[in-house]
């Protein structure tokens, strides 16, 4: 089977962000770049499913600039076939959306894996927007992932409030990742030198004929407020006045 | 000129960093030292099983994936970083590259696929009691008898030596004195009449061991190269692993410098962050210009290697010489800035000061090492 699995460049858990002064963005200077968590972990799972599936292809695409080679050669050297990178400027879901269901078109894959949202701007849209798109079966935040002996149809298993959802659908179909689904290899040093050899496709995203006009325009970004220090009082009887009078939460 | 790793290079060294964040914390290390083999071997089976470390400069033609010595640092600075224990410095670095100077068509075939697959653990023997690193320093005798030959004597201070599967010895012929009569020898570690011991040492994260040789009977396929013509062949490989060394060296010495300017900025003495003082700053700029001298020291030996430079020996003993200094005065001068906690057993720093003592000594300390530079400049002794 053919899976089809989305790889978005973004910053680094780990690294702290700051954000432009004027508000615009976020300041990208010595950022360093990571595939994101949730697709990684979509990465993974598609990979499992080539190991059990004779004769499956993992494709992955990224939308993005031309630097986001770097985030899916990590993906090829994880284990997947070859990749596709749509070059744009940044989309808003629903333009990301409109190019993978274009990719999808052409590709015809069985089933799609994304992560359930990328860790940059925390939509947590294009998974869903995509299916409507398509018209195919979606589901989102899986946990667990089980394909029917001949491929067909896919159980999901989702994390939901106060227990586990399990959907059962017909594929080709959606599945978005979440974070317990599994816990992604490490490229080795094989993969990152088969890597190399992999195909990567560029495509400019004038040639897929989709518009991409952005609905949702980012007006502002700010920091979150910095934390204001502590007060070090001399009573009890004067810490419980301020909870009383200050803080007024007794 | 562009001194920087490649895009692959970079892929393996932040794959590597992310494993090694993962799986070599403060915590598994702790726990792995304190284990009789002083690894963990599940994690070692990652290693070479799935991650396939150890492949890395083993040739394709004997199961490795044929790389060289810039990849190889990468990851040894990596391993160096995160304090890695594991069997990986002594097996690819000593015992693989031992076989690959000196071992005949046949031991490669028979030895470099296991090591390359992270299967076969092995390490290098040289070193004696007198710890002197030169040929003199090689006493124990290898006898010819027929087609056979018999060891005896005592090897000391070898790395990972209790638990190594396989063992490349030095020993010389009986009568011989310096460079002339030594042999190197590769056999199985459980052969009649090696008995090992593992040695109480100061750096818990390394192992290192006492072999002692009692008529230890090795057939003649188990020679490497030719009788007595074996120091070139040790002296090249341990050439290599001393390249390896000192990038493990810069890895240490960069994870002490970062961990001393995060505790600089965080702890506060007098109303303010201890980094803001200049004597604290000058000591942190001085350690960021030893790391960096260190780490363009032995990058430049491990591409030297990977083009097989002529000038490598005098590059191996530059870098040891300048890394061993450098990551001890930074582990040094990181447990005067961490102050009272610098010297417990809570914070990590310690085990950085300890593993830069024993590896500053290992495969030469850096007086010995710029003897080596010195004599390269033909200031050879009379």
């Amino acid at each position: 089977m053919k899976i089809l699995v989305t790889v978005k460049r973004v910053p680094d858990p780990e690294t702290s962000i700051k954000v432009k002064p004027d508000g615009t963005g976020i300041v990208t200077d010595n950022i360093k770049w990571v595939v994101n968590p949730f697709d990684e972990i979509g990465v993974e799972e598609a990979l499992r499913i080539k190991e059990k599936v004779a004769g499956s292809e993992v494709v992955l695409v990224s939308i993005g600039d031309k630097v986001a080679q770097e985030q899916l050669r990590t993906g090829l050297a994880m284990g997947a076939d070859r990749a596709i990178l749509v070059l744009a400027d940044d989309l808003d879901p629903l333009g990301v959306a409109r190019v993978l269901a274009k990719l999808v078109d052409d590709e015809k894959p069985d089933l799609i894996i994304m992560g359930k949202q990328a860790i940059d701007d925390d939509s947590n849209a294009v998974g869903q927007m995509l299916a409507e798109l398509l018209g195919w079966p979606q589901g989102t935040f899986a946990s667990q992932i089980e394909l029917s002996d001949d491929q067909k149809s896919a159980s999901v298993t989702r994390e939901v409030d106060g227990g586990l959802e399990t959907l059962s659908f017909p594929l080709p179909g959606v599945i978005t990742a979440d974070l317990r689904l599994n816990e992604p290899r490490y490229a080795s040093l094989p993969g990152i030198m088969k890597a190399r050899k992999k195909e990567l496709k560029e495509i400019p995203v004038a040639d897929l004929g989709v518009d991409v006009t952005p609905r949702v325009t980012i007006t502002k970004m700010e920091p979150p407020p910095s934390r204001e220090a502590g007060k070090i009082v001399a009573s009890v009887e004067e810490l419980v006045n301020l909870l009383h009078t200050e803080a007024k939460v007794i | 000129m562009r001194f920087a790793f490649n895009e692959e290079q970079t892929q393996l060294r932040d794959a590597a960093r992310s494993f090694l964040t993962d799986h070599s914390s403060s915590a598994q290390v702790r726990q792995a030292m304190d284990t009789e083999s002083g690894f963990d071997a599940d994690l070692w089976r990652r290693i070479g099983g799935e991650l396939g470390w150890p492949s890395v400069i083993v040739p394709e033609t004997y199961g490795g994936i044929g790389l060289g010595y810039v990849e190889l640092v990468a990851l040894m600075e990596e391993m160096g970083a995160a304090l890695l224990c594991a069997p990986f410095f002594s097996s690819v670095c000593l015992a693989a590259n031992a076989l690959l100077v000196g071992g005949t068509e046949e031991q490669k075939l028979a030895h470099l696929p296991g090591i390359a697959a992270g299967e076969t653990t092995g390490t290098v023997a040289f070193a004696e009691a007198s710890g002197r690193q030169d040929a003199s320093g090689i006493e124990a005798t290898a006898e010819r008898r027929d087609s056979a030959f018999v060891l005896n004597g005592t090897k000391t201070f070898v790395v990972d030596g209790h638990t190594a599967t396989l063992l490349v010895i030095a020993a010389r012929t009986p009568g011989t004195t310096g460079p002339d009569g030594i042999s190197l020898f590769v056999l199985p570690a459980d052969t009649p009449g090696i008995t090992r011991r593992r040695l109480p040492t100061m750096d818990q994260t390394r192992t290192q061991a006492e072999i002692d040789l009692r008529d230890v009977h090795v057939p003649e396929t188990a020679l490497m190269g030719d009788e007595g013509g074996g120091w070139a062949a040790l002296r090249r490989t341990l050439d290599l692993a001393t390249v390896a060394l000192a990038a493990e060296q810069v890895g240490g010495a960069q994870r002490c410098l970062d961990m001393t300017v995060q505790y600089a900025k965080e702890r506060v003495q007098f109303g303010r962050p201890i980094g803001s003082f200049q004597a604290i700053k000058h000591k942190c700029a001085d350690m960021l210009l030893l790391v960096e001298s260190a780490r363009s020291a032995s990058y430049y030996a491990g591409w030297a290697v990977s083009v097989d430079d002529p000038e490598v020996p005098v590059l191996a003993s530059l870098a040891k010489a300048y890394c061993s200094d450098a990551y001890f005065r930074c582990t040094a001068d990181s447990v005067q800035i961490h102050g009272g906690v610098g010297f417990t057993w809570e914070y990590d720093v310690h085990l950085y000061f300890k593993r830069a003592k024993s590896s500053a000594v290992l495969l030469g300390d850096a007086p010995h090492h710029r003897e080596l530079v010195a004599q390269g400049m033909g200031l050879d002794v009379a």
